[in-house]
């Protein structure tokens, strides 16, 4: 029976392991990316807008869930926080205010690629734990 | 009496087939964690040791943090090992040279329980890949010590007027603390210094490298400069921030013709504008390449030292988050660096962002320094 239950953890172990490695951060530049790609995908401006005004305003709600959440540390706080900040510089650009010009109409796509890599090079010198990026992950596909 | 005999026949073919499960998993085991991986024999080794090479590059390409990015089309990569291919393709491309290339790879462990080794190692001579090992890397400080002697193992020491080169792929080094650059070992610290020291460890006192190449973000700042100009000639480095595809390799693939006439401080300004000509075809971000020729920003480097060093001072008691808040920005944006050397001797090639806030900035010193 004990060997039943060793074996056993040990499977669950490794299915666990899988798919949180799997995920993380890097499930975190697929969500823009798929947003560039929803961009890319629509000829409609004021539709390529709305794409990138949303997904904006939901990884910023995603964002504060996560950070307000107890099972977050101090660190994750703080790096959510930095992240929370190129996110808003990303929407006040699209937006045109806070002293910024206004994203042309032509520069749309171009302005969604840019928004992918600057949220992957942010990642870089941003620390976020697994259990972090996962809770957003989540957030943003079961609750947004 | 014969179902006894029965008995202990099969009892003896299950020991059997239990002993040879055994020994299945053991080989596999064993394999898994088999420091040398067959290439030649040792005596083809001598033998292609005997040709004489013009050329010898070092890689270190650290993997060990996240280096995954997206194509358009959702593709996954990993910059780090897109990084070894290229340097494989360099190494087989070049007749002259000896090339050795250390992949500083994550902790993993097979079966969960059983660490694997978290290095791995390619000698190439000639174009002919001569040796392939894995290795554990340092366990503390990273000073390259096992990568080092790797290097005395296998490298020629003894010909004359070789191009030495030194190549660094991986994120920005910090210049202070450098705890967690490792994502698999939090507590191991990498820092410039450890670089610098690593660096000096690969070749002698009188030997400095022809050519380092600073693949990273923001390695263009005084002190890590600064900390390279005892070891080498001429740098290539960003100062800004570099997207993950990195540095173009391809200049270096054939050094018979693109270095053929040794003009090191030449070829390196090709590959710094063959990186940015390909970074700004597909990157929107800041595009940043400079060449620094290292005698000539010395002066600069000593003018500014104290100012930069007492900044570095400063941040050292924030936090990695806190850190990571601090902006970089260009030296010449900040009085103090504002002095008549700034310019001298480095060549840069500067693209702003498409979008942000500095996309009207029309030029970069080559210097990034701490908004703090």
């Amino acid at each position: 029976m004990k060997a039943i239950i060793a074996f056993v953890s040990v499977l669950i172990m490794f299915v666990l392991v899988i798919p949180i490695n799997a995920g993380g951060k890097g499930e975190l530049q697929k969500h823009f990316s798929n947003v560039a790609n929803k961009v890319k995908a629509t000829e409609n401006v004021a539709e390529k807008r709305a794409i990138l005004e949303n997904s904006f305003k939901d990884m910023s709600d995603a964002l504060s869930k996560v950070q307000s959440s107890f099972l977050v540390s101090k660190e994750d706080q703080d790096g959510i926080e930095n992240l929370k900040t190129i996110l808003k510089e990303n929407q006040d650009e699209l937006a045109g205010i806070n002293g910024y010009e206004r994203v042309p109409d032509s520069q749309l796509n171009n302005f969604s690629n840019y928004v992918v890599q600057n949220m992957a090079q942010a990642d870089q010198m941003i620390t976020i734990s697994l259990v972090a990026a996962l809770l957003i992950i989540l957030i943003l596909v079961l609750v947004l | 009496m014969r179902n006894l005999k029965n008995q202990s026949d099969k009892g003896a073919s299950q020991s059997i087939f239990r002993l040879g499960i055994g020994c299945v998993v053991l080989t596999i085991l064993l394999s898994s964690c088999s420091p040398k991986l067959s290439v030649l024999e040792e005596p083809q080794q001598q033998e292609y040791k005997q040709f004489k090479t013009k050329y010898s590059i070092i890689f270190i390409i650290h993997g060990d943090g996240d280096y995954l990015y997206l194509d358009a089309k959702d593709n996954e990569y990993s910059a780090d090992e897109e990084t070894v291919m290229n340097a494989k393709k360099v190494a087989e491309q070049n007749p002259n040279a000896e090339v050795f290339i250390f992949h500083q790879k994550p902790k993993k462990h097979f079966l969960l329980f059983f660490p694997r080794r978290d290095g791995e190692f390619y000698y190439y001579r000639n174009g002919q890949l001569i040796a392939n090992e894995l290795y554990w890397r340092d366990q503390e400080k990273s000073n390259f010590n096992l990568e080092v002697a790797l290097y005395r193992q296998y490298h020629s020491g003894n010909q004359d007027k070789l191009i030495n080169m030194f190549l660094y792929f991986g994120h920005e080094i910090p210049e202070a603390g450098g705890a967690g650059y490792d994502e698999s070992y939090p507590d191991r610290s990498f820092t410039i210094d450890n670089l610098a020291s690593g660096m000096k460890s690969f070749t002698s006192d009188s030997i400095k490298f022809d050519l380092t190449v600073l693949s990273t973000c923001y390695g263009g700042t005084p002190y890590t400069i600064g900390k390279l100009i005892p070891l080498t000639q001429t740098i290539v480095a960003s100062p800004e921030n570099l997207y993950l595809s990195y540095f173009d390799l391809s200049p270096l693939e054939r050094l018979d013709i693109n270095l053929h006439d040794g003009n090191v401080p030449a070829f390196a300004k090709i590959f710094a504008r063959q990186s940015f000509d390909e970074l700004t075809s597909n990157i929107q971000t800041t595009v940043s390449v400079a060449v620094y020729d290292v005698k000539s920003v010395q002066n600069f480097v000593n003018s500014v030292q104290k100012d930069y060093n007492q900044t570095l001072n400063s941040l050292k008691g924030l936090t990695q988050a806190n850190l990571a808040a601090i902006e970089h920005c260009d030296c010449a944006d900040i009085p103090a660096y504002q002095i008549s050397t700034i310019n001298d001797g480095v060549d840069v090639l500067y693209r702003p962002a498409r979008f942000g806030r500095s996309k009207n900035k029309q030029s970069h010193s080559g210097w990034e320094c701490w908004k703090y």
